[in-house]
């Protein structure tokens, strides 16, 4: 068995330490890039999605590496992404690749047994004992949490740093040396020490930074390259963003989901713009850009794939929060026809705007 | 006597605009070319065109750049702002115009609203994927039906009953076109309903669930048009001001933008007119040192690389250089 995966943000730090921890093979896909969005567009029908073109470039690169198990995690959800899977398994087997695809749907859909019968697939292959089995998940799990503390800390504090760029070096050069750990323990450390590094950045708290939310689809607002890195370029302008929805955000709503437990924050903040689950994520959505203008953000951008359902009825919800609270909110539509310049252009003038909003104010 | 100006240039995908305005902001030289597909070309043209009409003392005091092809235009000349279009349309109308509340601006192959309150832009939007309804899409239907594009609108007015078009998607538009050419509909009436298919299109896209407040002021090239002034006008409800320099105003608002920050940092970074002798190349190279793969663009100029711009890791972007 030589297993992979999709990429998704940092996720592929957390799966590392995972295999690395039970000792399976594994091949991690190259970072999304043009040639992962290419392979993935010509195997995935033309109106569909952009997260699932990326992932089906992801699996090629792998394929060619040699793999032959995918994991992904499932949905069974009321949007395109619970989908993903069953359609993937055909296009990939219609190839000819003849792959063991490995779902882990949330087990309050699938049941337990189930879902614990899936997960023993991968775990089988590895001859560690129970108990480090479960150190590594729980290792991985901790990779995960860290890198988002990161991550997040890294671009709110963008705003304040007094040398420009530490903050974005910091986290390159974090994610860098992690992916180059070959124990979980060890990534642990070495996130460790980043984390006191960019603890240790020298800012200027005087400073009054524009703030943003990166509100909108998990997987465009997670994962980089489909929103052409849009996080890091507002690092580069000084902006302090924060972002509610990441992979750790993701299995601990599903967790608490069937106690009625998940975010009641965000329930109860979307509840006068939208009080009912409209599928995806288009409910935290708008109860984030509520929260957004609550926390005292300045504005909020919304990213979200061509043709995403969920996210075009919250687009169509978002002007009214913009006009009723007087909150600055951008959404960016993102496909593999992007193109970067018009892209730019429109952030630009959406920070100019707020700019010149609060030097009026 | 010497005077002193300030350049704005604005390289857009169609035209590329320089003007010249004086210390009371007055527009005092306009110019409108051709990109072409031949920016840089085109920017030392039009440079060495305004350097002849200006007098042997006067002075560029700030240079700002906007457009499509902003970060080559500030390279390339050493100007001291380079902006996006979107701020620097709502700052020239706002100059002009005082307490304007809505910009409609089309250009070659973008299209935006701009909704101010009290001279601040307060709510924008700009076309995404598609370049339907903009200028260069007129320009291919009046190079198709071989007539010149200054007397496009005049066309569209002489209608006597526009024929529908669908105006979503170019390629679609041009298809319906040729269908109602091709039944017997005349060339006026399938200009005015192209016309109108636009602005409908433009206020689907665009303008849906916008506040349309007035003054409305219509900018960009295709300001030009009276066949889609009309549309507007007729669609809208309300009256549309041409500001006078409609075709030029993303460069009157990078020249503005330009002397307020030269006014703070108290010096230009201005390259000077001798740029135009310098011998300019853009090349662009796969980066690969990682998987990332990024598209570098080099500016190089005399042999010599004078700016990268194009990479996510920074690696490139130090590589910077004056242009001396």
């Amino acid at each position: 068995m030589l297993i992979t995966i999709p990429h998704m943000g940092n996720v592929y730090l957390a799966a590392k330490a995972l295999f690395d921890g039970i000792d399976v093979p594994y091949v991690i896909p190259e970072p999304n890039n043009k040639e992962s969005l290419q392979k993935g567009s010509l195997y995935s029908p033309e109106e569909m999605c952009l997260p699932f073109k990326l992932m089906m470039g992801n699996y090629m690169q792998s394929i060619e590496k040699g793999a032959d198990t995918i994991l992904i995690t499932g949905s069974c959800g009321p949007c395109r992404y619970g989908e993903y899977c069953e359609l993937q398994i055909k296009i990939l087997s219609k190839l000819g690749h003849d792959l063991d695809f490995i779902v882990l749907d949330a087990p309050g859909e699938i049941g337990m047994d189930e879902f614990l019968r899936r997960l023993g697939k991968i775990f089988k292959a590895s001859s560690k004992s129970r108990a480090e089995k479960l150190l590594a998940i729980k290792r991985a799990f901790r990779v995960m949490d860290s890198i988002e503390k990161l991550e997040a800390k890294a671009h709110y504090l963008a705003g304040y740093e007094i040398n420009k760029g530490d903050c974005k070096r910091i986290l390159r050069q974090c994610k860098k040396d992690a992916f180059g750990c070959d124990n979980p323990v060890e990534m642990l450390r070495v996130i460790k020490e980043y984390l006191k590094k960019i603890n240790a950045v020298p800012v200027d708290k005087t400073k009054n930074p524009i703030k943003l939310s990166i509100i909108g689809e998990i997987y465009t607002v997670i994962e980089p390259y489909s929103n052409l890195n849009i996080e890091d370029k507002l690092m580069d302008y000084g902006v302090s963003t924060k972002r509610l929805l990441t992979p750790s955000w993701w299995y601990r709503d599903i967790v608490l989901k069937p106690l009625k437990l998940n975010s009641p924050g965000l329930r109860r903040a979307s509840k006068e713009y939208l009080p009912l689950y409209i599928g995806g994520h288009g409910r935290e959505c708008i109860g984030e850009a509520v929260l957004a203008h609550k926390e005292g953000m300045d504005g909020a951008i919304q990213i979200f794939p061509l043709g995403c359902m969920p996210e075009i009825v919250t687009k169509a919800i978002l002007p009214s929060i913009q006009r009723d609270k007087n909150f600055p909110i951008m959404s960016l539509i993102v496909d593999e026809m992007t193109g970067e310049a018009g892209f730019m252009t429109r952030i630009e003038a959406f920070l100019d705007m707020i700019k010149s909003q609060k030097k009026t104010n | 006597m010497h005077n002193c100006y300030s350049l704005g240039i604005d390289v857009g995908s169609v035209s590329t605009n320089l003007l010249l305005a004086d210390n009371n902001n007055k527009i005092v030289e306009k110019l409108y070319l051709r990109t072409s597909g031949r920016p840089i070309e085109v920017l030392t043209k039009g440079l060495s065109m305004l350097k002849e009409k200006m007098g042997s003392k006067d002075k560029i005091i700030a240079v700002g750049a906007t457009g499509s092809g902003r970060q080559l235009a500030g390279v390339l000349t050493g100007a001291d702002v380079v902006k996006n279009e979107i701020t620097a349309h709502a700052v020239a109308a706002s100059h002009l115009v005082p307490g304007v509340r809505t910009i409609l601006e089309i250009g070659g192959q973008d299209s935006k609203i701009i909704l101010l309150k009290n001279g601040v832009a307060c709510d924008f939007a700009m076309n995404t994927v598609c370049a339907a309804g903009t200028g260069s899409f007129l320009d291919r239907q009046a190079a198709r039906l071989d007539i010149p594009i200054e007397e496009f609108g005049s066309y569209a007015l002489r209608a006597n009953s526009p024929v529908r078009i669908a105006g979503r998607c170019a390629v679609f538009a041009e298809s319906d076109m040729i269908h109602k050419q091709q039944t017997g509909h005349s060339i006026e009436n399938i200009i005015a309903g192209l016309c109108e298919a636009l602005v409908r299109n433009y206020m689907n896209n665009l303008a849906k669930g916008k506040e349309i407040l007035e003054p409305v002021l219509f900018q960009g090239g295709v300001a030009a048009n009276i066949g889609i002034v009309k549309a507007f006008e007729k669609i809208l409800g309300v009256k549309i001001i041409i500001p006078q320099y409609y075709d030029v105003m993303g460069a009157y608002g990078a020249a503005l933008l330009a002397k307020e920050k030269v006014e703070s940092t108290g010096n230009t970074s201005f390259a000077g007119f001798n740029v135009v002798n310098r011998d300019f190349k853009a090349r662009s190279i796969e980066c690969t040192g990682c998987p990332n793969m990024c598209e570098v663009i080099q500016i190089i100029s005399n042999g010599k690389t004078i700016a990268n711009w194009g990479d996510k890791c920074g690696k490139w972007g130090a590589v910077k250089s004056e242009v001396g």
